[in-house]
């Protein structure tokens, strides 16, 4: 029975999706009274088959009758992925998991995908991914050449990036992608710095736009490596970059403006041809900072320029608002809080999700200022680390 | 009340500051405390302070009320929180507290003023005179007032010149020191500078330290490591890393009639300066099998800071704090979801307070502002077990225990390595004569000379 109904929540989700309008507006117009039905829905049938859910929903007293509307779903911290299966999946049923980049198997989180679920994943992936990165696909361009700055999903199966990466690379790729990252013995993410100036270089030479992929401390590992080679490259016209991530302590770690000037110094991706994409494992839908060769600083609804110059928004699939961490409730505009996300391609986890990541609300998105920083050093004592 | 501009952080612009301003100011306080300080004596000095702590106490003093009126902004205490906090400190400092401090650290009230000699040492034919640093500098952590104002009133004592550095933002409470000190006697007060600059400005450091005969250094280990490796060899280096604390509640003392004074006392020591000092509780270990459980503790708990919250509000946080007791809150409501071995209780719609329990011992560190874990323990040796991570830096071991118990767990306590044990709702009011992590704090200023009293020739 709950295959069944999961497997249809599938299909309405992947048609939503299909029927979203396919830009970054934040709002669905006609499509909001679908996404209400379905989150409801897809809360229903989580709280019956995924039982920590349902052990969280009842501690907060609440059953899918009391809740009415999508802003109001219990939302799940990120941290209980560390614990509980948040899973609808049998044991037998889950082919794929991805883990958040904890170092030890206790600091994990599990998310996990069967077949279709991971299916779902994909389709959301690409939904979003190209709007955002590859306009001309929308408007009925071709294929690009992708250069991955990460292990292929292959060599990092629990990676949800490296997937994605994967999955935009083969679904939108002009021939195999060139992956110039790859895993360590301990499965720790280096760049494969024998062939990244070579491949760069033939890059130059074919003289065709491609879409480079990485995290932020991919990029950084890259452009140190060139500037140690003396090498500056222009990539060929209509290339563009993704970067995402935080540094994860692999790199030496930079503010943003300062690493987008640096590719642009090295690669010669100006900031216009860099988007921003924020994601996690938790989650099966991404949002992005803006879309290639679109202007992103638009003022907000005050009228000044947010102080970064760009906002995050999720596809229309999903969608992120910013609570008060006091009381929970949405903040205002222009002020600060944690980031909550409702994604409905999350079918077989669950839907709502907290996460510990600090954003400014910045009129329909949001502006990522980090994860919740270890308490401020006000007092005298030892503080949690 | 506008202060007048008498110390380096009283002026409006005291990012404006060079080195050379910072050697004058040295200099200055050497020249004054050999013409006002050096030949003072004890009990004098000693009045002196007790007459501005009692003034303190005072609800017209004027520098009570303008630490009242600013703390809340500048420091981010309510001003029940602030006003509880001074009372406790200022409390503290009386006449007889300050000579007990001199004769428990250097055997003798007269120490510091002259040769002198208790009865042991006379008959050895020796005498000593403990002499203070000519020039003492501070450079005190975060915003909690007990420690730097004690280590102000320690350079008193050993008649030093004084310069205290504070980092941004937190020298409200020394300068309305000094200035009430100024006001009650203003050439102890010519013998102090009180200044502000972002930690790490390494030219007035240098010019600070260069001067000074011995620094005193609050902070996390980084920071202590860090100035330790820039203060010239021949300067005395007294660094005070940064410790954590917890309470122990022994069965015998939770009867019925009993819990509501415990658990008021545990309240007291969760909310005092908002648990951030390194004498506050992390978390409260308390044995099972007595007439109330760990549990009823717990729960007894979040009542009495729900009650203090009315009385001694926590008063706002910065969002950034508050998103790391959301989070970790989110963290325990899950696994409370799943097992009574976790219970949460949180103030409704605020992060005010918020009490974790837990079945198992391990202790993480609280992300504090009245954020506390009770944990239940079979006996004193699971809690040892559970904070050993933290082994050689527990201040403070707030006890609730009585008889014999009492004397096995304090004994079991010092030998596993705490360095004070006090009474459970006095955690956070350490008397002068406190060794702080262990260490005397006055002795270790000062520099002794031996006269070793020759026969007759």
């Amino acid at each position: 029975m709950a295959h069944e109904l999961f497997q249809d929540l599938i299909r309405r989700v992947r048609e939503f999706i299909h029927a979203s309008d396919a830009v970054l507006s934040g709002s669905v117009g006609a499509q909001d009274r679908v996404f209400d039905a379905l989150a409801l829905e897809l809360f229903a049938a989580q709280y019956d088959a995924v039982p920590p859910y349902r052990a969280l929903c009842q501690a907060r007293g609440l059953t899918p009758r009391d809740v009415t509307t999508w802003r109001f779903l219990p939302a799940v911290p990120t941290t209980a992925f560390k614990d509980w299966d948040f899973t609808s999946l049998a044991p037998a049923e889950r082919r794929t998991v991805f883990h958040s980049s904890g170092t030890t198997a206790a600091s994990r989180s599990r998310h996990f995908h069967s077949a279709e679920s991971l299916a779902l994943y994909e389709t959301s992936v690409c939904a979003g991914f190209a709007p955002a990165l590859l306009p001309e696909w929308t408007a009925g361009g071709g294929r690009f050449r992708f250069v991955v700055l990460a292990p292929p999903s292959t060599a990092a199966p629990h990676s949800s990036l490296a997937h994605m990466f994967s999955t935009v690379a083969t679904a939108f790729g002009k021939g195999p992608a060139t992956y110039l990252g790859e895993t360590d013995g301990a499965g720790s993410w280096r760049l494969n710095v024998g062939r990244a100036l070579p491949a760069l270089a033939g890059v130059v030479e074919a003289n065709e736009p491609v879409v480079v992929l990485g995290t932020a401390f991919g990029f950084v590992h890259l452009l140190e490596h060139l500037e140690a080679a003396g090498a500056r490259l222009a990539l060929p016209p209509g290339s563009r970059g993704l970067e995402t991530g935080g540094y994860k302590g692999r790199s030496r770690e930079l503010p943003k403006a300062e690493l987008h000037r640096w590719i642009e110094r090295c690669l010669g991706l100006t900031s216009e041809r860099l988007v921003c994409e924020y994601g996690m494992s938790e989650l099966s839908s991404q949002a992005y900072d803006g879309a290639v060769g679109v202007a992103t600083d638009a003022p907000t609804a005050g009228g000044a320029p947010p102080a970064s110059g760009r906002w995050f928004r999720f596809a229309p699939w999903a969608r992120a608002w910013v609570v008060s961490p006091e009381d929970g409730r949405e903040v205002g505009e222009g002020e600060t809080g944690l980031l909550r996300v409702l994604d409905l391609a999350n079918v077989r986890s669950v839907l709502a999700v907290q996460t510990e990541d600090l954003a400014v609300r910045r009129g329909a998105g949001f502006e990522l200022l980090g994860r919740v920083p270890a308490a401020e050093a006000r007092g005298c004592s030892l503080l949690a680390r | 009340m506008p202060l007048p501009s008498y110390f380096l952080a009283d002026r409006p612009e005291p990012g404006l500051l060079t080195p050379a301003m910072i050697t004058e100011a040295c200099l200055t306080l050497k020249a004054n405390r050999r013409r006002y300080l050096e030949a003072r004596r004890t009990p004098d000095i000693i009045d002196a302070i007790a007459a501005v702590a009692e003034d303190w106490l005072d609800p017209a003093n004027p520098f009570r009320q303008a630490a009242l009126a600013r703390g809340p902004v500048e420091l981010g205490f309510s001003r029940e929180t602030l006003a509880a906090g001074l009372d406790a400190f200022f409390a503290s400092l009386t006449r007889e507290g300050l000579r007990a401090l001199v004769v428990q650290d250097l055997g003798h009230l007269e120490r510091l003023d002259q040769f002198c000699a208790p009865e042991a040492e006379a008959r050895s034919g020796r005498a000593s005179w403990a002499r203070g640093p000519e020039l003492l500098a501070h450079l005190p952590a975060g915003r909690l007032p007990n420690a730097p104002l004690l280590s102000l009133v320690l350079g008193l004592l050993t008649r030093s010149a004084q310069f205290m550095k504070c980092a941004s933002g937190t020298s409200l409470l020394p300068r309305l020191f000094a200035h009430s000190l100024r006001e009650t006697e203003a050439k102890l007060a010519a013998c102090l500078e009180i200044a502000e600059w972002p930690g790490g400005t390494e030219p007035l450091e240098a010019a600070l330290f260069a001067q000074a005969e011995c620094v005193t250094v609050m902070g996390t280990d980084a920071t202590v490591a860090a100035l330790r490796a820039r203060v010239p060899t021949p300067v005395r280096f007294l660094g005070y890393g940064h410790q954590l604390s917890f309470g122990y509640v022994a069965a015998e003392v939770l009867a019925h009639h009993n819990l509501p004074r415990v658990v008021a006392a545990a309240a007291r020591d969760v909310a005092a300066w908002n648990q951030l000092g390194c004498l506050s509780p992390h978390a409260f270990y308390v044995e099972a099998g007595g007439r109330n459980s760990p549990e009823r503790f717990a729960a007894a708990l979040a009542d009495a800071l729900a009650g203090l919250e009315a009385t001694e509000p926590r008063g706002p946080l910065p969002v950034t704090e508050a998103a790391a007791i959301a989070a970790r809150r989110g963290f325990y409501e899950v696994r409370a979801a799943h097992s009574s071995d976790t219970q949460l209780w949180c103030s409704p719609g605020s992060t005010a307070w918020t009490v974790v329990y837990e079945s198992q011992p391990r202790l993480s560190p609280s992300v504090l502002h009245r954020f506390i874990y009770v944990k239940a323990v079979a006996g004193i040796d699971e809690a040892l077990e559970g904070v050993d991570e933290f082994r050689g830096r527990v201040s403070t071991v707030g006890l609730a225990a009585s008889g014999a118990r009492e004397q096995a767990l304090v004994q079991q306590l010092a030998q596993w390595g705490v360095s004070r044990i006090c009474p459970l709702g006095r955690m956070q009011q350490p008397p002068p004569d406190w060794r702080h992590d262990g260490r005397p704090a006055l002795g270790d200023l000062v520099r002794w000379v031996d006269w070793e009293r020759p026969p007759a020739w």
